[in-house]
């Protein structure tokens, strides 16, 4: 009954999805592309989460996933749609180093280093400012990405949220469901049964940031220029991070909603409020770690189960 | 005894660096030693959270903005020189900090540890982000005379204000020291920083002792803050990167090494002054933290699959 509930949303949506770009205007499709981008990286966030571990370097690797993807249009002379795949090994690699690192100490200091990321992402652009463009940022001669048709961006944003999706999905139904919830409820326990911890959150470490870094390349080349101060905005960890726990953690789903509840909201916020609209997202954080740690999807779950009892 | 031969050899290549600098540019240790004043005194606070209360405080640099803030109001208004408001914007952090920790924190001790980062991260971006509505980012600073006061020595002039942050570091380290050893309060506290369990059979209050020792630290993160106004321009994302420098000394030190904290600050300070003592390496300065605590964490991994 449920499940056959969640397909029929499932399928709802997705012919949304396909079908807005016909019926849509330029604007509404702007804001869906911004939902979408937000949505693939509260999933990808939630997917290290699984495993107990919180990245707070959402906006650094996909800051870098847009400067190696804009850098490799100027620099090494990239056709602007292979720069975007560049961009996701290149944040998968630095990710792969980073984690090399930091994942052996984990917990707290895997999260504070992380924090620390999007800051020292950004300091390295600014310096080597003959390469980069510095402060100012750098723009693409040959501009954004099809022309800037509203369609083909809307496109090309779907496809980074179907990459994200899909990998999601396939965390949940392959052996990296029950590794990563091993390790996220026993370390030891999980690793006295023989998993290596270790080359678990390795490699959702590097695949989920290979993906931030796709999805940086992607609105990278959605607007045709970067700045140090708008890829490695604050922005891009928050609203992530306030949508999949305002949603639910430790699934597709709870990104989801709160992606689509909070990624609306946002853009009315932002023309509210043009300072200071992120003090709504530290709030709603606060909020829900203290009264719902499970988040919507985890009390609509709660309040459906009492009546499926009944039902049997 | 291989560790004190260790130590030994570490104090001897430190002091052979550091001479060394001295030689080459004085001013470098001068500054050095300044801004390592600045980040102990705003480290040890969350050394004594983390260590005792068990919670990585990530708005701690928050704070200290939020009353930085305070205080530059209160100046503007009474025309009051900050150093009168030390006191004042120590009781008043405070007592902000133990409301914000009877309302939020308390609530979440028994959480996993990631829920209270998560927690403190979202405290950090509200109070930010409210001090960006309230004033907008742009920056603040008050004009005072005596902050310029400087030493000739020969023909190089030495700025000596930023010494009273290495007094309130060095203050701060040994009062706690006291607090901790002498008080009853402070004994109990260190008891419950073992641990809390043994604490509370033998009587002791431990939710009482956390949300104490959080106001402590939060009444000398409200005296930096005012402190910190006499020196430096104030913006709503001020004290972020101290919440990270702060975290990384910390760790570095290893928890609950209050001592250490001034030893990491040094490092960190005089590192940093180094790389700022040339023009093609100014920039970089800002990433030394972040090596450091790569450094340290590198360390550990060894010493553990060693041990």
């Amino acid at each position: 009954m449920n499940r056959n509930l969640a397909r029929v949303v499932a399928t709802l949506l997705g012919a949304l999805a396909v079908v807005l770009p016909a019926l849509a205007g330029a604007y509404p499709l702007q804001v869906a592309r911004n939902v979408m981008l937000y949505m693939a990286l509260a999933i990808t966030w939630d997917m290290l989460l699984r495993s107990g571990q919180i990245s707070f370097g959402i906006a650094g690797l996909f800051g870098l996933g847009a400067y190696a993807s804009i850098l490799g249009v100027i620099r090494a002379g990239m056709p602007a749609w292979a720069s975007i795949p560049f961009a996701a090994a290149f944040s998968a690699l630095a990710a792969l180093l980073i984690g090399y690192l930091i994942l052996r100490l984990r917990g707290m200091y895997f999260s504070i280093v992380t924090l620390a990321l999007a800051e020292i992402f950004r300091i390295v652009i600014h310096n080597l400012h003959d390469f980069t463009g510095g402060p100012e940022g750098i723009v693409a001669p040959a501009g954004v990405i099809f022309g800037g048709s509203a369609s083909g961006l809307y496109w090309l944003a779907l496809v980074g949220l179907a990459v994200a999706l899909g990998a999601s999905i396939w965390f949940e139904k392959s052996k990296f469901h029950f590794a990563l919830t091993a390790i996220r409820d026993n370390e030891i326990a999980a690793s006295s049964s023989g998993v290596d911890i270790f080359r678990w959150l390795l490699a959702t470490f590097v695949i989920t940031s290979g993906i931030q870094g796709l999805l940086g390349g992607i609105f990278v080349q959605s607007y045709g220029f970067a700045t140090p101060d708008s890829v490695f905005s604050a922005d891009f960890t928050l609203l992530p991070l306030a949508m999949a726990l305002l949603g639910g953690i430790h699934g597709t789903v709870g990104p989801i909603m709160g992606a689509v509840l909070l990624g609306v909201a946002s853009e009315w916020l932002k023309l509210q409020m043009p300072y200071g609209h992120l003090v709504v997202y530290g709030i709603i954080i606060i909020i829900v770690i203290l009264f719902m740690p499970r988040g919507l999807y985890g009390l609509a779950r709660k309040m459906a189960r009492p009546a499926e009892g009944r039902a049997e | 005894m291989a560790m004190k031969r260790r130590a030994t050899i570490l104090a001897a290549l430190s002091a052979a660096a550091t001479i060394l600098i001295l030689l080459w540019k004085p001013s470098v240790i001068n500054n050095g030693i300044q801004q390592a004043g600045l980040y102990a005194a705003i480290a040890i606070p969350m050394g004594l959270v983390l260590g005792i209360v068990h919670i990585v405080n990530l708005a701690h640099g928050e704070f200290m903005m939020v009353a930085a803030y305070a205080t530059y109001f209160a100046c503007r208004a009474t025309g009051m020189d900050p150093l009168l408001a030390v006191l004042p914007s120590a009781a008043v952090t405070a007592a902000f900090g133990w409301v914000v920790f009877k309302l939020t924190i308390k609530r979440a001790l028994k959480a996993p540890e990631l829920n209270q980062l998560i927690l403190t991260f979202g405290i950090a971006i509200a109070l930010t982000q409210a001090v960006n509505i309230l004033f907008t980012s742009q920056t603040f600073k008050l004009q005072l005379d005596y902050v310029s006061a400087s030493i000739d020595i020969g023909e190089d002039t030495f700025p000596v204000w930023s010494y009273v942050f290495v007094a309130f570091a060095i203050l701060y380290a040994a009062g706690l020291k006291l607090f901790l050893t002498r008080t009853t309060i402070g004994k109990a506290a260190l008891a419950v920083g073992q641990n809390p369990k043994g604490a509370a059979i033998v009587g002791i209050d431990v939710n009482r002792v956390y949300g104490l020792v959080f106001a402590l630290a939060l009444a000398l993160v409200g005296a930096m803050g005012a402190l910190f106004l006499t020196k430096q321009s104030i913006f709503p994302s001020v004290g972020s990167p101290y919440t990270m420098k702060s975290f990384c000394l910390v760790a570095v030190a290893g928890i609950g090494n209050i001592p250490g904290i001034l030893g990491a600050s040094l490092l960190l300070g005089i590192s940093e002054q180094v790389l700022r003592g040339f023009r093609d390496t100014r920039a970089w300065a800002d990433i030394v933290f972040f090596v450091l605590i790569i450094a340290v964490i590198l360390g550990r991994s060894i010493k553990w699959r060693k041990s």
